[in-house]
């Protein structure tokens, strides 16, 4: 990776427009031309965790493994924004597809969860990314390809026909 | 295990085996009402419903009957999945789940739409929960 900075959580919540409870990147380690590594923290404060019996074991304590992924992908949005620059201001950043993503050990509070996204390759407005995501260096989530794109908020309209969710 | 959406997927119809295969198949409703958590912050003033947590209608779907002959099974992968049209407050999602032996687990292919068409499609992987 080049050398370059990272983004403060404050940058982090300028650069997303999710807000609570699906705020998913708490921190921007490094941010280059072509990758970005980001910190997640696992919190027993998360909403997700409110709904739980009086006594659950540590497998009902597992994060939920697609929320992995919705912060991994956060924190390739978040490369993906730099990347289009002012343009895609005022868009909506979008999922296309998701093709090979393996988990590989659950994550739990307490994890402080490691994202390193790269950019394989842009085609057109459609960005392509790969990567991993691991605790205390070992993976727990590798993700095959991921397709992004921005696209402006009317298109998702139910009556405007087809977009991506 | 716990779960950032709200809606229990309501069955349709139970996993029965499809004749002369080995694959089993069935169907799920889940109605996407306004007040589910994640609506607050994807996005302010905006609220689709994000594509994990389709995903996630259809792991619960999944899960909620799994073909006998498997015996426990824990997620391994998500093959692939296709975001075809957005899901908005008030959407009902129809599930439809196909069950299918591959090597030593199994494939659950789900197709999902709304009343307004096609929302996605997806290929999960699982593996026997002995398999380490």
């Amino acid at each position: 990776m080049t050398a370059a900075a990272g983004a403060t959580s404050a940058e982090v919540r300028a650069t997303l427009p999710h807000r609570y409870p699906i705020l998913l990147v708490d921190r921007v380690l490094e941010l280059g031309e072509q990758e970005i590594r980001a910190v997640k923290a696992v919190t027993f404060n998360e909403p997700w965790y409110a709904g739980l019996g009086p006594d659950p074991d540590q497998e009902d304590l597992a994060y939920p493994p697609f929320l992995l992924i919705e912060s991994w992908t956060q924190t390739a949005g978040v490369l993906a924004k730099r990347l289009a620059g002012s343009e895609a201001d005022g868009q909506v950043m979008l999922f296309g597809s998701m093709t090979g993503i393996e988990f590989h050990r659950p994550v739990h509070p307490g994890d402080v969860v490691e994202h390193h996204a790269r950019l394989e390759r842009a085609v057109n407005d459609t960005m392509i990314f790969e990567g991993v995501s691991r605790v205390a260096g070992e993976p727990v989530l590798t993700v095959g390809r991921i397709t992004m794109a921005f696209r402006p908020g009317e298109q998702l309209n139910p009556a405007a026909g087809p977009a991506t969710g | 295990m716990i779960s950032p959406v709200q809606a229990v997927p309501e069955r349709l119809r139970p996993l029965a085996r499809e004749e002369g295969s080995e694959s089993w198949s069935g169907s799920y409703s889940v109605e996407i009402s306004e007040s589910e958590p994640v609506f607050a912050g994807h996005y302010p003033d905006f609220p689709i419903f994000p594509g994990v947590c389709v995903m996630e209608c259809v792991r619960r779907a999944a899960e909620a009957e799994t073909p006998p002959p498997a015996g426990k099974l824990r997620l391994d992968s998500v093959e692939s999945t296709r975001f075809l049209s957005a899901v908005h407050p008030g959407d009902r999602l129809a599930i439809e789940l196909n069950w299918s032996p591959r090597g030593e687990g199994w494939r659950c292919q789900a197709k999902v739409a709304t009343q307004h068409g096609q929302a996605a499609t997806m290929r999960l992987r699982y593996l026997p929960e002995a398999v380490a």
